[in-house]
């Protein structure tokens, strides 16, 4: 979908707060953290990354521009219970459930430590499909992608670029916000900035994507 | 189990907008009591994430990387080959590392990243992401005038550099190499590490300084 979320080449936005990513992880606010922990654990069975995306990609428009980061993923975990019919929008009205369980048994430093490294999940899967393209093609872009969620953004649309990496076949991220998983070829494609950008750019920069099979036609 | 309905989704969002304020200490503190009273966490556990992020998960890794890549070539070459696999002599493999690129700066390339659609990040080897790495400014400004973002962060380009801007659209996660300051030779890895900050592995900063260590 064509979202608030899909900034990259919007204009209109100021300097980058250079100085407000100075703060070491202990010095986020307590809040933050807690968000941050909370996304980490199993509060959501069954949701793929994508349908998180997608979920952030769906916030009211306006919330999505005015709320920092772990606003929207605080927020998007609740919708993320709610749609799972973990708990009702009563329950979060009145920030309790009705019949309240015990939580399971706590994990240690060690265990959460151990749990990241365990999270190295390859998102590479076998595939019988012949990739369509090799490196050092020129490709093009799809103008037009009729999906809800997609990883197509819209600065790079119906524009060439040319092939520098195949990376075997990837989970579809479109498909899997559906929840279905559907292996696809993914590149990297490079853009000159001056395809991106008009002649105003540097003609020797480019911007590179890592874009799926079903997002490209042969140039 | 989810819907995966997007427009139950997006009903849901507009459903807390209006019934929810959105102060977020109070939407954080509310997940977190219902998840807590679903079973679906303990409350300790979530401390224990926040103490691993805090103590264990964090940049120091990846400046690590960093400075065994400029000691030890054969590193270097396993590490620009397949740098999920390189970590691993670390153990430093984890969250959104395992498709990791590590892309090395050079005397005419810069490299700097971002994720335009969100604000995707190898949390497992460089922590957790600085706030001005998610914010809107440089999501937008990245792809479109790289040279004047990195002006913001001070970074002066000499005149034959082209930036090279990688977008995080997949599950890739890039880790930028940054070029080994003058002056060190004979350094250990430790005192060249110390050297290395985390905005020079995302490309934000590009001349390292051998007196900061």
């Amino acid at each position: 979908m064509d979202g608030i979320h899909d900034l990259g080449g919007v204009e209109g936005f100021g300097p980058v707060p250079v100085k407000s990513g100075d703060k070491d992880f202990r010095d986020l606010e307590d809040w933050e953290k807690r968000a941050f922990a909370l996304n980490w654990s199993p509060i959501a069975p069954g949701s793929t990354i994508d349908w998180f995306r997608h979920g952030l990609e769906r916030m009211v428009p306006a919330d999505y521009l005015a709320f920092s980061y772990f606003q929207k993923w605080c927020t998007n975990d609740l919708i993320r219970m709610l749609d799972n019919g973990t708990i009702t929008l009563e329950d979060v009205k009145r920030g309790h459930v009705e019949n309240p369980i015990a939580p399971p048994p706590a994990m240690t430093v060690q265990d959460a430590v151990a749990d990241v490294a365990a999270s190295a999940f390859s998102f590479e899967r076998d595939t019988l499909q012949r990739p369509a393209f090799s490196v050092g093609d020129t490709v093009q872009a799809r103008r037009h992608i009729n999906a809800n969620h997609t990883r197509l953004p819209r600065y790079v649309r119906g524009l060439e670029g040319v092939v520098l990496a195949h990376h075997g076949a990837h989970v579809l991220p479109d498909r899997n916000a559906e929840g279905v998983e559907v292996p696809e070829h993914l590149y990297t494609v490079g853009f000159r900035a001056v395809t991106l950008w008009g002649e105003d750019s540097d003609p020797r920069d480019d911007v590179t994507l890592d874009l799926w099979e079903s997002y490209l036609v042969p140039a | 189990m989810p819907t995966f309905d997007s427009e139950n989704a997006a009903k849901l969002h507009r459903e807390l907008h209006t019934h929810l304020p959105s102060d977020p200490v109070l939407r954080v503190k509310t997940l977190e009591s219902l998840a807590v009273e679903r079973g679906l966490v303990a409350p300790e556990s979530l401390d224990a994430w926040i103490e691993a992020y805090s103590e264990h998960i964090g940049p120091k890794r990846g400046a690590h990387v960093v400075a065994r890549s400029w000691l030890d070539p054969g590193f270097r070459t396993r590490l620009l080959d397949d740098a999920a696999e390189a970590i691993k002599e670390f153990d430093y493999q984890g969250d959104a590392s395992a498709h990791l690129k590590a892309v090395e700066n050079t005397d005419t390339q810069h490299n700097m990243v971002v994720c335009t659609l969100c604000s995707c990040y190898p949390f497992s080897i460089l922590g957790m992401s600085p706030a001005w790495y998610k914010s809107t400014e440089y999501r937008a400004r990245a792809v479109r005038e790289p040279r004047k973002v990195l002006t913001e962060f001070g970074v002066a380009l000499p005149e034959d550099v082209s930036v090279r801007v990688w977008d995080s659209t997949a599950e890739l996660r890039y880790l930028v190499v940054p070029q080994r300051p003058s002056g060190t030779d004979g350094w250990s890895e430790e005192r060249l590490a110390a050297l290395v900050t985390r905005n020079s592995m995302i490309g934000t900063e590009r001349d390292l300084k051998a007196e900061a260590g």
